[in-house]
């Protein structure tokens, strides 16, 4: 009676996940929102103490209004993550339908080689992009400009002052880019596949051309993959930062035209900075940013829920 | 009915040494056909005979690795599905669910690239035809299945095809809607006029709605005639037992070759007279497959009178209302028969069946051919 009765209790079921929200998200957050409110600085815990009100607040404000850099890190933040958004949701279908429309032997190749960024250890994605885009003639994409004639010197590509903002900026969304653009063409493929094929061939009977099948059945079919996908890379480019943590270490792009918001977090916490007050200040800020878009999520994904099509009698 | 086919066209569709292979598999043997303009044809056959194939290469989704397949006198071997002029209806309907049913129906006009307002009237006047114009603001999944099958129907016919190609389209409907959607669909194809091309396993449906029938198994054509034909003169053993509810019974019998040739049956035997005769002593079998139809046969308490008698034992009875399914066990052999409900045996009785000689069929016993036919 009393196993039954423990089995019966939902929280008996919920226990193990709201542990890990608790240990790993809520106690965190709670730190993190503490110590925003504390001066802390190069982990001296003793100042964990001292409650300094809003102080950390006003210098974030200040920094991403006044500050050169803060402006900049604002502006790389919205460039990052607009532009690789758009390169990986639409990358992502255009990757679908390729692997879809060609030959399933021809197609799995195709999908695992655009997997291997993905399955590739950072540090090791890391080292290809920084002699790729290194500024001596031996920088590969240098060598092949230099072999083209196209270039008549070697560029350092991510942090020449000439070239930037955007050339920093292009490298950015193209690394983060060749990463995320394999999860929407997984995700896309799939839906694809789970289209009855009677549909494709029915709308060929019809007399559709392929653009007209992948505009009229499959796009419109998946729409709902076409939200999460959009809505998940969403919020993992705003929160992610070890790919461009990598290339600003590493000096293949300029520290600031590299920097977004959380990557701006960590490097202020454990960067040279060591100013945790600040950094958990502004780690509140993306918290929040991130459950704003979380909720516009939410409005979504509860608008997919009423569209499905009402089955019952007529 | 409104909707007259006077503008169309209404083809024949012939199919000359058509073959299909998928790698080493050979889905459609070598098949010629006619299918005659304006009637109502099923392609009857069971699961994995190559009859869905053999749709599909007419509809020009598959392309046959060898033969021709004309519309009249055009050859559309090559051409796309769509540059065919039919409709098909497939299994599951394949209705686009994303799209409302006068969408769905107007898919192919737009694609087409017809002005709107011909859309419109053309989806509108087909709707009303099937009796389905007030659904037209639904979603397919708002639907019933006999609602879906129309509104698949609609979109299949209302490119006005010159052929429409119908794949299972009952086989997803319960029983009591398919046997009212049967009639109403026979009486569809015969007011349209438009050639029908209709594949089915279930024979009772062939029989009921078909003008003619094309008997597929093994990717080959077995027999092509009316439901006349192939019921009463099945040219094999798998025609013979493919059609008709309960099947043929069909069981081996030695012949004795040593005067007239003579079927040699438990309970009596059987000297055939004129062709068959003939064929009997010709072919020297010693051994044929005797066939007779479950309502051919009629139970007797004693021989009396002039037919083939089978003398056995009564194994189960299956009222049906209408009817009595009874089967009996005659020399080890399960046989069915049907009678009427008034029939009074009972399970262990000991009785004759009485079959007249015209309605006994013989089959080769290798080939496995009507002797009558061949």
């Amino acid at each position: 009676m009393r196993a039954s009765r423990t089995l019966n209790n939902p929280l008996f079921f919920l226990l193990p996940a709201l542990l890990l929200i608790i240990v790993f998200y809520i106690i965190p957050l709670v730190i993190t929102t503490w110590v925003s409110f504390t001066p802390l600085r190069n982990w001296r815990i003793t100042l964990l103490s001292k409650y300094i009100g809003l102080e950390n607040y006003r210098d974030l404000f200040y920094f991403i209004t006044h500050d050169p850099d803060g402006i900049l890190v604002l502006k790389t933040t919205v460039v990052f993550v607009v532009f690789t958004l758009i390169v990986n949701v639409l990358g992502g279908l255009l990757l679908a339908i390729a692997t879809y429309i060609i030959e399933e032997k021809v197609s799995l190749t195709f999908r695992l080689l655009w997997l291997l960024p993905r399955m590739t250890p950072l540090a090791v994605f890391g080292l290809i992009w920084y002699y790729f885009f290194y500024g001596s003639p031996q920088g590969t994409l240098n060598a092949f400009l230099l072999h083209l004639g196209l270039i008549d010197k070697p560029y350092f590509w991510g942090t020449d002052p000439r070239l930037l903002p955007w050339s920093a900026w292009a490298i950015i969304v193209f690394v983060n880019g060749l990463v995320g653009v394999s999860y929407g063409m997984i995700i896309f493929y799939s839906a694809f596949k789970s289209i009855p094929p009677e549909l494709i061939t029915a709308a060929k009977v019809d007399g559709a051309s392929t653009w007209q099948i992948i505009r009229h059945i499959l796009v419109p079919m998946t729409r709902w993959h076409l939200v999460f996908v959009t809505v998940w890379q969403l919020l993992s480019l705003v929160t992610s930062y070890t790919h461009l943590f990598v290339l600003v270490d590493w000096r293949i792009v300029d520290k600031w035209h590299g920097t977004t918001w959380a990557l701006f977090v960590f490097n202020e916490a454990f960067g040279d900075v060591k100013n945790q007050g600040l950094a958990a200040a502004a780690a509140v800020v993306l918290v929040i940013i991130g459950v704003l878009l979380g909720l516009v999520t939410l409005r979504i994904m509860r608008f997919s829920q009423t569209t499905p099509e009402p089955k019952g009698d007529l | 009915m409104e909707g007259s086919r006077g503008d169309s066209v209404v083809v024949t569709v012939t199919l000359v040494n058509v073959t299909k292979k998928f790698g080493s598999v050979v889905a459609v043997d070598n098949v010629s056909l006619e299918i005659p303009d304006g009637k109502f044809t099923a392609l009857l056959g069971p699961s994995g005979s190559g009859k869905t194939t053999l749709l599909y290469l007419i509809a020009g989704i598959y392309k046959p690795t060898r033969g021709k397949i004309l519309f009249d006198e055009r050859d559309v071997t090559k051409l796309k599905p769509n540059e065919r002029n039919i409709g098909l209806v497939f299994q599951n309907y394949a209705l686009y669910p994303h799209m409302k049913v006068f969408d769905n129906i107007a898919f192919p006009l737009r694609l087409a690239k017809k002005p709107k307002s011909y859309i419109e009237e053309r989806v509108k006047r087909i709707a009303r035809m099937l009796n389905i114009d007030h659904l037209l603001d639904r979603y397919p999944a708002q639907l019933s299945g006999g609602q879906q099958q129309r509104v698949a129907l609609a979109r299949a016919l209302v490119k006005e095809p010159a052929v429409l190609l119908l794949d299972e389209p009952l086989s997803n409907i319960d029983a009591i809607l398919r046997i009212r959607i049967r009639s109403e669909l026979k009486r569809l194809q015969r007011d349209l006029g438009i050639t029908t091309i209709y594949v089915t396993h279930d024979q009772s449906e062939a029989l009921a709605m078909a003008d003619k029938i094309v008997v597929i198994h093994n990717g080959r054509v077995q027999q092509e005639g009316t439901p006349h034909e192939v019921y009463r003169y099945p040219r094999n053993v798998f025609v013979a037992s493919f059609i008709g509810n309960p099947p043929t019974n069909i069981f081996r019998a030695s012949v004795d070759q040593s005067e007239a040739p003579c079927v040699l049956l438990p309970g009596s035997k059987y000297c055939p007279t004129g062709l068959l005769a003939k064929k009997l002593r010709e072919a020297r079998l010693r051994e044929v497959l005797v066939g007779f139809r479950p309502e051919d046969a009629e139970i007797r308490g004693e021989v009396s009178g002039d037919g083939v008698y089978l003398y056995g034992e009564v194994y189960t009875i299956e009222p049906l209302g209408r009817e009595n399914i009874i089967t009996l066990r005659i020399n080890g052999e399960l046989v069915k028969v049907t009678a009427p409900p008034s029939e009074t045996v009972r399970i262990g009785d000991k009785v004759y069946l009485r079959i007249p000689r015209d309605k006994i069929m013989l089959f080769h016993p290798k080939t496995e051919e009507n002797l009558a036919l061949i």
